[in-house]
């Protein structure tokens, strides 16, 4: 009897079936939620630290900097990318022009960007910092500028892409009926089109806040390169400040940035669904005049032409501009420590995968097939959660969970792994879910009266139909997993990824070296995503 | 080749009734309609027959087997949904072999039987094709091949012509019914579509809030409602209420209203009963206002079926309105006639009728009494009696 076989005829059996379940949910549960957020009852375990650092105005000031900090950069970049990714996502979706799958295509590139990398690039870009030897724009510009510039470049395509996913499903003819009617195209577009964009602001609002909030490796070498890195803090590299300061015990001032952030984080998601179904945008007053000036001409050019202005100048030339390093005079790139650093963030990476693709499957099936009941929504949001919360403070929360433990020293790869499936399962199930809540259940269904059992039905009818969405959620994150650097940090020093392979190159001011280990990262990264583009690209035809 | 028997089937979906006591037997190779409005539970019953769904009460049985708790994998009881399920990015012939290779067939009886399949189904030579190459009807037919190759003995469709357009949607009803004929299915098909049962099934079991109201030969269901329900979903009718006056010698007489007085079958109710009388649309008739003649009793033609007595001719009765539409349909024609003291009255007539009459015209109506059911007045009014939710 083959291994085959026998999964098939267990899984005929109903308490099989919900024993795997609750397997998955009790995985769920246990390795990704509860780590994520035990710093929240460290706190009042630690609480004696935690006092004493509330007590402490220093400490107390140098949070609230931090804090304030990643909110408001997060806030900025995030309106920043509204602003302009609404016009991007007109032109991707309602023109057609020559050249408009490069232009789709060029959007998407920084997403393969490894944040590391971007660090590294955005500071060449606009400043020019001691030891780096090719010459960039060399503007002198403060920190928090340059965060917000930097935060900007890789949270764009998540706006845009949202943006743009809603837009393709609302009809044209509302604004061409409200044109008819006499509006002016802006008119038409203000008062019609946009009101039916909540959904799609509200999700590029929590990628983007979440992914600037959460943002680590980039954002500290920025710091470094800037040479501010131990004076200007974001919450996460305020974290890794703390961790790496030797002398003090840091973990009062831990838990207590690391809690803000949390509730916050939280609050912020909460408040955002809660808009979803509420937020009117009741703009019913209208400018005839003004708008329909507005509608063409200069006015309308201009505003293409400022949002390509913007795509290249902010985002992509910034991006790429670590490529220049290839133009150096080469030094002696030490390929040994960078190829170590690379097996290891792809073991971690592929393991984190696998492991989510196993058990977030069961949960992906449950929460598309019980996506009304009270346990169905529950799950929902609960999957989003490694989502919003920083990754740092995911991997500080977790570290300290699993630290009560006493686990042997060894043990730190494993815990990296497992922060890096905490924070990747929200990518693969939530693509699985999507994919399988638009499969008709009735196909399962038709498969089981014709005689199949439960897992062949799934296997050889559901998987098929959404194997393209598995595959395109692995690969986001595997990607994902091989740029973070925050979470990585934050469990571990010994566990050397890629991007803190660079990170460290870059504290130690090799930038050369960084430079040439970021564009491997790059370049690996981009090959990965094209595969995600070529898969999903042909799901789009096949369907 | 089963024979299917559900036993007192209840199912709740929180509050919502799924089924409420769904008791039927459903002979072997029988073709049987389930017809009911939309959130009638045709459904639930069909999801209950095959398995993927379980009844909270009641037992089902295929040939007198308790298969109540039986997975659906081994029940044989194969759907055919609305959209077919075809299996997507799967060829014709894998589709239609997706039973027989679970089962383990070797590739040449497969091979064999899909040839087979698609014969009987006129497929043939199409079983590379992708579903989405094929038209609705074509679908359909590879749908019903997959399902035969499976070796199922119950076929359940649901609502299997809806997703196809009107003219495909008639010719189909025949082929449908005939293949699963000749294959000696079982057959169970949900309706909401009162025209596709009455021509389709063998018996019609119309269900409504999760129960049958009645169950019985399509013309048995159309001219012998149980309900004034049935009465007006199965065939458009006229109904309107009334008080028994007198009854006797299988005709009632009933006062309407308004000095109307109409006749009816016998119900068997003491005189001064409360009374819905329903009449089809097509059994009532329409005469010009003839000033001396009153109109001729209508004797001619009655249903073999009717086991009420012959009415004796003493029995014409007719009442007057005004014609307040006419509404061309193409074979046939309606007219509206508004009736003081009854509201609008329908009357269906062949087309050839057109010319004969004009909207604002006062016409006699009247029907044979025989054509006339009654029932006892609804508990929760007119309204919610015919309710079509």
């Amino acid at each position: 009897m083959s291994i085959f076989k026998r999964i098939d005829d267990l899984s005929s059996s109903p308490r099989i079936r919900k024993g795997w379940f609750s397997a998955a949910l009790i995985i769920f549960l246990t390795l990704i939620i509860i780590p994520a957020v035990f710093v929240l009852l460290e706190a009042v375990i630690e609480w004696e630290s935690v006092s004493e650092v509330l007590g402490d105005p220093t400490m107390t000031g140098m949070i609230w900097g931090a804090v304030s900090n990643s909110f408001s950069i997060a806030l900025i970049v995030t309106i920043l990318d509204i602003v302009v990714g609404l016009p991007m996502a007109w032109i991707l979706v309602r023109r057609s022009f020559r050249g408009k799958r490069y232009l789709d295509t060029l959007i998407d590139m920084p997403l393969a960007f490894p944040t590391a990398a971007v660090g590294i690039s955005v500071v060449m870009f606009w400043g020019a910092p001691e030891g780096v030897a090719i010459p960039g724009l060399g503007l002198v510009m403060s920190p928090y500028l340059i965060v917000i510039l930097l935060h900007t470049v890789f949270t764009f395509p998540y706006m845009v892409r949202s943006l743009a996913g809603i837009l393709d499903q609302i009809d044209p003819s509302f604004e061409t009926a409200g044109m008819t009617l006499g509006a002016s195209r802006l008119t038409a577009v203000r008062t019609i089109t946009l009101p039916l964009f909540r959904a799609g602001l509200v999700t590029g609002f929590i990628l983007c806040f979440a992914r600037s909030l959460s943002e680590t490796g980039g954002t500290y070498i920025a710091l470094q390169m800037l040479g501010v890195s131990s004076s200007f803090f974001t919450g996460p590299t305020f974290i890794k400040y703390m961790k790496d300061l030797p002398g003090a015990d840091p973990t009062g001032a831990l838990i207590v940035v690391s809690v803000i952030m949390i509730v916050l984080a939280v609050a912020l998601l909460l408040v955002a669904k809660y808009m979803m179904n509420r937020l009117r945008l009741p703009w019913t007053k209208v400018w005839p005049v003004w708008e329909r000036r507005l509608s063409k001409g200069l006015a309308a050019r201009s505003k293409d032409i400022l949002t390509f202005v913007f795509l290249f100048v902010i985002v992509i030339l910034p991006s790429f501009y670590i490529f220049a390093y290839l133009t150096a005079p080469s030094g002696v790139a030490d390929l040994n420590s960078l190829f170590g650093a690379i097996g290891i963030s792809f073991a971690i990476a592929g393991i984190a995968v696998v492991f989510n693709i196993v058990f977030g499957i069961p949960m992906a099936i449950y929460i598309a097939r019980n996506g009304n009941t009270r346990l169905g929504v529950l799950l929902d949001n609960l999957v989003n959660i490694p989502l919003i919360i920083p990754t740092t403070v995911l991997g500080l929360s977790l570290s300290m969970f699993w630290g009560s433990f006493n686990l042997p020293a060894g043990a730190a790869f494993f815990l990296v792994t497992l922060g890096h499936i905490s924070f990747t399962y929200p990518l693969v199930v939530r693509n699985i879910t999507g994919a399988i809540s638009e499969v008709d259940p009735s196909y399962e269904e038709v498969a089981r009266t014709l005689g199949a059992k439960p897992f062949r039905a799934f296997s050889k009818v559901l998987l098929p139909i959404v194997q393209s969405s598995v595959i395109a959620g692995a690969i986001l994150a595997f990607t994902r997993s091989l740029g973070e650097t925050g979470a990585t940090i934050s469990i571990s020093k010994d566990v050397v990824t890629v991007p803190v392979y660079i990170m460290d190159l870059i504290e130690q001011g090799q930038y050369y070296q960084g430079a040439v280990a970021a564009m491997i990262l790059i370049v690996i990264c981009f090959i990965l995503m094209f595969g995600v583009r070529y898969l999903t690209g042909r799901r789009k035809q096949g369907a | 080749m089963p024979e299917i028997r559900l036993e007192n089937i209840s199912k709740m979906f929180g509050d919502t009734v799924g089924a409420n006591g769904l008791t039927l037997d459903i002979a072997d190779g029988e073709y049987l309609c389930i017809l009911g409005p939309t959130g009638a539970g045709k459904t639930t019953c069909m999801r209950i027959i095959c398995g993927l769904t379980s009844p909270d009460e009641g037992r089902i049985y295929f040939d007198g087997k308790d298969v109540t708790d039986m997975p659906v994998d081994e029940r044989e009881a194969t759907m055919l949904t609305q959209s077919y399920s075809l299996f997507p990015r799967v060829n014709v012939e894998d589709n239609v072999l997706f039973g027989p290779r679970l089962k383990g067939w070797d590739e040449e009886s497969c091979q064999q039987l899909v040839r087979n399949m698609l014969g009987m189904t006129h497929m043939e030579g199409r079983g590379s094709r992708l579903p989405n190459e094929l038209s609705g009807g074509q679908q359909q037919r590879v749908a019903l091949a997959r399902a035969l190759a499976s070796g199922s003995k119950v076929l359940l469709l649901d609502e299997p012509l809806r997703a196809l357009d009107a003219r495909l949607r008639l010719e189909l009803r025949k082929e449908l019914k005939s293949l699963a004929k000749s294959m000696g299915l079982t057959s169970i098909h949900v309706t909401h579509d009162q025209d596709e049962a009455l021509e389709m099934a063998d018996r019609i079991a119309v269900i409504r809030d999760g129960r049958f109201v009645q169950i019985g030969a399509p013309q048995e269901v159309f001219e012998n409602p149980a309900t004034p329900f049935v009465a007006n979903f199965v065939g458009r009718s006229n109904i309107f209420e009334g008080t028994l006056v007198y009854a006797g010698n299988g005709t009632s007489r009933i006062s309407a209203g308004e000095g109307i007085t109409v006749l009816a079958r016998d119900p068997g109710y003491e005189p001064g009963t409360k009374v819905l009388v329903a009449v089809k649309i097509g059994n009532t008739k329409i005469s010009h206002v003839k000033a001396e003649k009153p109109p001729e009793p209508e004797a001619k033609r009655i249903e073999p079926i009717q086991k009420i007595p012959k009415p004796k001719p003493v029995l014409d009765f007719s009442f007057r309105g005004r014609i307040d539409r006419i509404l061309y349909e193409g074979a046939t024609i309606t007219v509206e006639i508004d009736v003081p003291g009854l509201g609008l009255i329908s009357s269906k007539l062949p087309n050839r009728k057109y010319d004969d009459y004009d909207v604002g015209e006062e016409v006699e109506v009247t029907w044979s009494p025989s054509k006339a059911s009654v029932f006892p007045y609804p508990e929760n009014g007119i309204k919610d009696e015919l309710r079509l939710d």
